[in-house]
């Protein structure tokens, strides 16, 4: 059992919870994620970890309310208990001294970059950081992120808050001026692909965080498969974090859209495409019997 | 005389829950039972079980009438006799002196029936010396649990460290409630922290906890009980369409989840069509859960169905359920929709008989024999394996070529001093009795090797 201590409401459908976990908080390295049960009996749910205080044994998870399990852990209050958490699971980033890192984040892959932000910072890299959100009251984790990045750019779709535009768009002003080393990005599955475009040829590491649907986060049920490099590996155990570059997306996008998962699942949640229209038309058939 | 048959809840109800099949055991018919045993001066049974329960003994007290004796004669030698009494493999009926005509002694039902009768109606004062060690156990499985039993029945301070919220391992998050209930599960684990096991849940040895850590913890021993814990990826085409899931996906969830939850809303979403593919426990329990969902589902599998790998009741209860059996059928790939379409639709199979290759006995697929099961869901019961990827524990271990771990067959080390490792991430066989054998034996050697 892990008591939620803290609860806040960042924007629309956007919650943050602070848990108690100490052995989590004192282990859990940027880049990893847990696999939460909020109730006995509940589905499993991967969970990226935003901010971790080993000094209070405390974690906090930021999250967007897209579908019945988030709703329900939106729900819950403080002083509430949390089934289960485990973790932490996955590889951690390879945080090194390297010169300048661009960090690009859309929606809610804000939580999941801004650990991996910090420590970077905190090795001594120069890290530009990119928000893209819809508008302004779309936005999370700005104060956070203006602390953890040497520099912070925010796009907005509709132009309501800093610069208009997406945020692959601002990667290539900075790729024009600045010596790039590595690029981590975060988000949706189109933008993580038009970067990876960028990046290609001009040589730029480029490494991506993948969510795929997960039902164990551990390696044994075998739904987080993806295709990297012509390989069928288990994002769980070898990711979340990959190489861009190698990366087959459709393959990605496949996989995503056969769970009926939305493509940008942690980034806007009314962007649908076809493949998802698609599936939640067969899905009623399905349930039908 | 035959061979006693429980009494087991109706096809046309059972189908429609998850609860045990077989609802008891007639005391009378159980020392009949035990009547029929000849008592073999040779005990073949007994020298065929792997932890070496004196068989012969046990019936000879049921057959008195003293259950309780007869429990505490299989506790000698078996820490979890209900678990045993339920999913045993059971070698021992095997080698019974009747099994030619498939008449052996029930020996696995009278177990059963010795663990819930005999159950002492009160608290029994155990006294344990203790030793003052610390040892470590990783995994709360069939094997991790018998060896923290003999462990702390030796005087050790246990600790064993899980990763789930729940304890039990394979045990509960790998067999359905309808073969083995979870508040069965639950009373043997009480048993074995009343002998003063620590049990740490939600602890995940993952990717940042070191080995050195445990022995910095001042913890004398550290035994890996870590099972197969990943996934070997099978290379049929059409693998990665919607719809294929693999077995430990299904098992997990029907496992985590409450009864009337996963009945309305079975997420990963299961059609009205399923495919199993295996030949093990795991895609006969995949079956019969997806029958208890009210689905149509056929068996895909290479071999006779005398050559599957479970127990022949078990094979004779799903057959009752109404699962259909695709025996000699290799698939061959998993079939979309359409062309354009992302959700599978069939498995395209092929008989496979007996010939002649290169002078011997061998299966060959039948030509012109090609057919479609129609399924928009395949489940596949692939092999499982060993693998430290997932625990990085910060050690360099040997394994073997197939990725289990390897180990002195004499003291159940590993390559690293102090680190034993036991049951199914060292056996070859998926037995949860040869993984409880296993694990006696690692805690046998800690005892040695520690005081």
């Amino acid at each position: 059992m892990f008591k939620i201590t803290n609860k806040q409401i960042l924007a629309r459908n956007v919650k943050r919870l602070d848990i108690k976990a100490p052995l989590i908080a004192s282990r859990v390295k940027p880049g990893q994620f847990v696999m939460i049960i909020v109730r006995e009996g509940g589905e499993w749910l991967p969970m990226a970890v935003a901010e971790a205080e080993p000094m209070r044994g405390q974690i906090t998870f930021i999250f967007q309310e897209s579908n019945a399990i988030t709703v329900e852990l939106g729900a819950m209050t403080i002083g509430e208990d949390i089934f289960s958490i485990i973790g932490p699971l996955g590889k951690p980033a390879t945080i090194d001294k390297s010169g300048v890192i661009v960090c690009l984040a859309t929606g809610v892959g804000t939580a999941q970059i801004l650990p991996i932000c910090k420590a970077l910072k905190k090795a001594g890299n120069k890290v530009v950081g990119i928000i893209g959100a819809k508008s302004k009251n779309t936005l999370t984790l700005e104060p956070q992120m203006r602390i953890s990045c040497s520099r912070l750019i925010i796009a907005t779709e509709d132009g309501t808050y800093e610069r208009r535009g997406l945020a692959s768009e601002m990667l290539k002003e900075i790729l024009s001026t600045e010596i790039v080393r590595h690029v981590y990005a975060v988000g949706s599955v189109e933008m993580m692909q038009s970067v990876c475009q960028m990046t290609q040829d001009r040589g730029i590491k480029t490494h991506v965080l993948l969510q795929p649907a997960m039902a164990c986060g551990m390696g044994f049920c075998g739904s987080c498969r993806v295709r990297v490099e012509g390989k069928v590996v288990l994002a769980c155990v070898e990711g979340p974090l990959f190489d861009g570059h190698h990366v087959n997306f459709e393959h990605y996008k496949t996989r995503l859209a056969t769970y009926g998962m939305s493509q940008s699942r942690m980034g806007e949640q009314d962007q649908q495409d076809e493949m998802t229209k698609s599936i939640t038309k067969f899905f009623p058939g399905l349930l039908g019997k | 005389m035959t061979q006693f048959k429980p009494t087991i809840q109706p096809v046309a109800k059972r189908v429609r829950n998850f609860q045990e099949i077989s609802i008891g055991f007639p005391k009378k018919s159980m020392v009949d039972e035990g009547i029929r045993c000849p008592q073999c001066h040779n005990s073949p049974c007994a020298h065929a079980c792997p932890l070496g329960i004196d068989i012969p003994g046990f019936i000879r007290l049921i057959r008195e009438g003293d259950s309780a004796g007869a429990l505490s004669k299989i506790r000698e030698a078996n820490d979890l006799p209900a678990i045993c009494g339920r999913v045993c493999m059971a070698p021992c009926e095997k080698s019974c002196i009747f099994s030619e005509h498939k008449q052996s002694i029930a020996i696995r039902a009278l177990e059963r029936y010795a663990s819930d009768h005999g159950r002492p109606r009160f608290a029994s004062k155990k006294t344990i010396t203790r030793t003052g060690k610390k040892v470590a156990v990783i995994g709360s499985g069939p094997a991790g649990l018998v060896a923290a039993a003999q462990l702390a029945k030796a005087g050790f301070k246990v600790t064993v460290h899980e990763m789930m919220p729940l304890l039990g391992g394979a045990l509960r998050y790998g067999i359905p409630e309808f073969r083995l209930p979870k508040n069965v599960l639950d009373a043997e684990i009480e048993e074995i922290r009343s002998l003063g096991v620590e049990f740490k849940t939600n602890f995940a040895v993952g990717q940042s906890m070191k080995f050195e850590q445990f022995v910095g913890e001042g913890y004398s021993a550290v035994l890996l009980t870590v099972g197969k814990n990943s996934l070997s990826l099978l290379d049929l085409p059409g693998a990665d369409l919607g719809g294929v899931y693999y077995a430990k996906e299904i098992l997990l969830t029907v496992n985590t989840r409450f009864e009337d939850q996963y009945k309305k809303n079975p997420a990963p979403v299961i059609g009205p069509k399923v495919a199993v593919i295996g030949h093990s426990n795991a895609a006969l329990d995949c079956a019969r859960t997806c029958l208890r969902l009210g689905r149509d589902v056929t068996l895909i599998f290479s071999e006779t169905i005398e050559d599957l790998k479970v127990y022949p009741d078990d094979v004779e209860f799903a057959r009752e359920e109404g699962l259909k059996f695709e025996a000699l059928t290799k698939p061959l790939n998993i079939l979309a929709a359409s062309p354009s379409s992302n959700l599978a639709a069939g498995v395209q199979c092929v008989r496979m008989d007996f010939a002649d290759v290169n002078g011997k006995w061998d299966l060959k697929p039948v030509p012109s024999s090609e057919f479609v099961v129609e399924a928009q869901t395949v489940i596949l019961a692939a092999g499982f394996k060993t693998s430290m990827k997932p625990l990085a524990f910060g050690a360099d271990l040997k394994t073997r070529e197939d990725g289990s771990l390897w180990i002195d067959p004499e003291t159940s080390l590993t390559s690293v001093p102090h680190l034993y490792a036991a049951g199914d991430a060292v056996v070859a066989t998926s037995s949860v009795v040869d993984a409880m054998a296993s694990g006696k034996k690692a805690a046998q050697a800690i005892i040695k090797a520690v005081r």
